[in-house]
């Protein structure tokens, strides 16, 4: 260690250029990088790039037209078009819901489960249990359940004395809630999990002090549990806000057809899927793919910057 | 090049012309060309075809196993299948096509026939089809097969619509049962007999199986609705077009009347499978519960006749002012340009062994081998004279009626069945079909939809260059 320094050092003196930047061991990284990085660049950048460069061709997925540059005509197709802004809105208001609901709730579920309670685990593992399905398994079934004369009418009936049996999947003004029920439900035990790690890291000493000091449970939640996992929970709010904008599974699946009734539940991702590879634009798909990135990328750094300002502040 | 050397050719290929007009049927080509069917298969050939698994892929399986113990072995060919979903069929020809994996031979559903032949991705083979196989099969599978002129695909079923329906429930409600195509229930009429239905108790009278979800289904089963009204999905004059045809007044006048029955609670939405139609929501047969009605194709006949048995009845589509109409087309096999789906680039296997498979399954125990497992309509005269379900009288004659109606201009005045348009633009139209008739079954606005739709598939058309 030391001679390894004093070698460096008599070296720099040696020659005060700067060290090569390729040494004998930079093979040897690249090498061991190698496959990670070939599979990276063939799977997520390249594709990337391809969908770059076609989002401003006539590019088709069968053609026998030659593929033409055409400026951002694709862009301006997808921006007049008002199913996109309709799906775009659809994203945000699903998001605005969702968010807080299943952060909520999963803080919630992780805090009863925390409890040391016989058989405590049983019911961690039934709050768990949906993440363990396929979404579009999941999707699948709930179209079952949601049918109007199905098992949640069925229950809706009883508990509304019949004034409340919608028909879910059908109905346009009904048909966001059920997919966001639904979403909560099947992924709500995966923020749950980690909440609950987190809260198992907040020692037993700060609750006893705070005891000591006289905190009630609000007191002790807001005081001490909340301090203690507010990176984790930051965490499950960034990861479900981008989870979110991903919606796909569920409203592809279970309305009579994508995104319907009435492009009610339509997303961004729904309008590229449609329009790239079912309809087989792929030029128009890939600025709609470009343009769903760049929203992406802008909602998560905005979080960042607002996760590491009150960072700043504490 | 001198003058004379130009005549000198000209006189060449003249009398090569003769020539070739005097072997009139057998094409006269190089040797060994493999997009031209010479009557010689070039060596042992290992060929591969994309399926898709559809109601009963072992059909499909079994008649290749048959072709591969028989002429196949004979001829020194295999054939190996490749299953695909049929969900996502059209896709993964698609994908293939893109990715230099498609096979030598593929099967489609009719109309999707038109995008691979536009793009090259299908190989003619007008070629290998003598005349006297072709005066074999009904006018609507040559039809169904040709594009630009050629014909690149032969099927060896037809398909038909109808209204299945409980004979005794009609009977109940004073019906009047149509002896025939010619003879369709009016739009008004079949209205108020669905209202009748639903007034004696049998709620939600009319199956649309609504269930398959989008797709085919839905304008297959429900373009003739706004056909037999005037309308249409294409203007089969300039083929550049929807405008005028499907937001016309007679196509919003068919939509609108459908929309009422969904709005007045007459149309089941809601079932899952057959069963509505077959035993209803207690899971007995014959107890008035189960839709009176089933708007569905030919292939529920098998299932349906086992399950009603003698009060079964088969009545046409109702007539909305230009007589009933039905869809037509089915599942067709059709060759590939090799595969990268690119015409002559030297990479397609040998027309004549791709061929015999085409010819094969189209050959008599083949065709009735599928037709007994789809209760389909045979795709040959032979078949159907041969057939006591289709012959004269059977059970599924109106089918065969249809056929025969079939509309091959484009005024589309009389009963019968509508050919799906031949054009490239028929996956987008489908799919912008499927999703409008969602909306309208969601209470949409028909008029406004429907403007909306046309704007789509023009703007579509323009983009690709469908019509150029």
């Amino acid at each position: 260690m030391t001679a390894a320094k004093g070698a460096s050092k008599s070296q720099r003196v040696a020659t005060p250029a700067p060290k090569p930047r390729f040494g004998p061991d930079t093979l040897a990284g690249w090498l061991f990088s190698a496959p990670a990085v070939l599979l990276l660049a063939a799977f997520m950048v390249l594709p990337f790039i391809l969908a770059f460069y076609f989002s401003f061709t006539n590019e088709r997925l069968i053609s026998p037209r030659p593929t033409e540059w055409v400026g951002l005509d694709n862009y301006a197709r997808v921006f007049n078009d008002p199913r996109f802004w309709k799906s775009l809105s659809n994203n945000v208001i699903f998001s605005v819901i969702v968010v807080p609901l299943q952060t909520f709730f999963a803080l919630f579920l992780a805090i009863l489960v925390n409890q040391k309670l016989q058989g405590v685990a049983v019911f961690r593992t039934i709050f768990f249990l949906p993440i363990t399905v396929v979404m579009a398994a999941v999707s699948v079934i709930w179209i079952v359940l949601l049918n109007p004369d199905g098992l949640i009418n069925a229950f809706m009936s009883i508990v509304t004395f019949g004034q409340f049996t919608p028909d879910w999947l059908s109905d346009p003004a009904v048909a966001m809630v059920a997919i966001i029920l639904v979403s909560v439900w099947a992924s709500v035990g995966f923020q749950m999990v980690i909440l609950l790690a987190a809260l198992q890291d907040v020692p037993e000493s700060l609750y006893e002090a705070a005891r000591l000091d006289g905190a009630g449970r609000w007191q002790q939640f807001r005081n001490v549990t909340l301090p203690g996992i507010r990176n984790p929970l930051l965490f499950v709010l960034t990861i479900t806000t981008i989870l979110s904008f991903r919606l796909f599974d569920q409203v592809w699946i279970m309305p009579a057809r994508p995104g319907g009734p009435l492009d009610s539940t339509r997303t961004i991702m729904v309008e590229l899927v449609d329009t790239g590879l079912n309809k087989g634009i792929v030029g128009r798909g890939s600025a709609i793919a470009v343009i769903f990135l760049v929203i992406v990328l802008v909602i998560a750094l905005i979080q960042r910057r607002l996760i590491k300002q009150e960072g700043e502040v504490r | 090049m001198t003058h004379s050397s130009t005549s000198r050719r000209v006189a060449l290929l003249a009398t090569a012309a003769l020539v070739g007009t005097a072997f009139a049927a057998a094409p006269v080509a190089a040797q060994g060309d493999p997009n031209v069917c010479d009557g010689v298969i070039d060596g042992p050939v290992e060929l591969t075809m994309m399926v898709h698994t559809g109601t009963n892929p072992g059909a499909e399986q079994e008649s290749v196993d048959a072709f591969n113990a028989g002429p196949g072995a004979e001829l020194g060919i295999t054939l190996e299948t490749i299953p695909l979903p049929e969900t996502a069929f059209e896709t993964a020809i698609r994908s293939a096509a893109a990715s230099g994996t498609l096979a030598d031979l593929f099967d489609m559903d009719g109309p999707t026939l038109y995008p691979f032949a536009w793009a090259g991705i299908a190989r003619s083979i007008d070629s290998c089809v003598s005349q006297e196989k072709r005066d074999e099969f009904l006018g609507s599978i040559i039809q169904q097969g040709t594009y630009e002129g050629e014909l690149y695909s032969l099927g060896s079923f037809e398909s038909g619509l109808g209204l299945w329906a409980h004979k005794s429930m009609l009977e109940e409600v004073g019906a009047r049962i149509p002896a025939g195509i010619d003879d369709a229930w009016t739009a008004d009429e079949f209205t108020q007999i669905l209202k009748d239905l639903e007034a004696a108790g049998h709620s939600t009278p009319l199956d649309i199986k609504w269930w398959y979800g989008a797709g085919e289904w839905r304008p297959y089963g429900f373009a003739p609705m706004i056909q037999s009204a005037g309308g249409d999905i294409i203007d089969r004059n300039t083929w550049d077009s929807a405008d005028g045809v499907l937001n016309g007044p007679e196509a919003v006048g068919a939509f609108t009347t459908f929309q009422g029955w969904v709005n007045d609670g007459l149309v089941d939405l809601d079932a899952l499978d057959d069963n509505n139609f077959i035993v209803g929501a207690d899971g007995e047969a014959n107890t008035g519960d189960e839709a009176a009605i089933s708007w569905v194709g030919h292939w529920m006949s098998p299932a349906y006749s086992e399950a009603l048995g003698d009060d079964l009845v088969l009545v046409p589509l109702p007539d909305f002012g230009n007589g009933s109409k039905t869809g037509m087309g089915s599942w067709n096999w059709a060759a590939t340009s090799g595969p990268d789906g690119v015409p002559n680039s030297g990479d397609e296997a040998d027309l004549d062994a791709v061929y015999a498979y085409i010819d094969f399954v189209t050959g008599p125990e083949e065709i009735d081998r599928f037709v007994t497992a789809f209760g389909a309509v045979p795709s040959t005269k032979t078949a159907i004279a041969n057939s006591p379900n289709h012959m004269e009288g059977g059970s599924m004659a109106m089918y065969v009626d249809n056929l025969e109606a079939a509309h091959t201009d484009v005024s589309l005045v009389q009963a019968g069945a509508v050919p799906r348009p031949a054009t490239p633009a028929y996956i987008f139209i489908r799919d912008e079909f499927s999703d409008l008739m969602a909306d309208i079954v969601a209470g949409v606005d028909v008029q406004s939809r429907l403007d909306e739709a046309v704007q789509r598939i023009d703007q579509e058309i323009a983009d690709a260059g469908y019509a150029e």
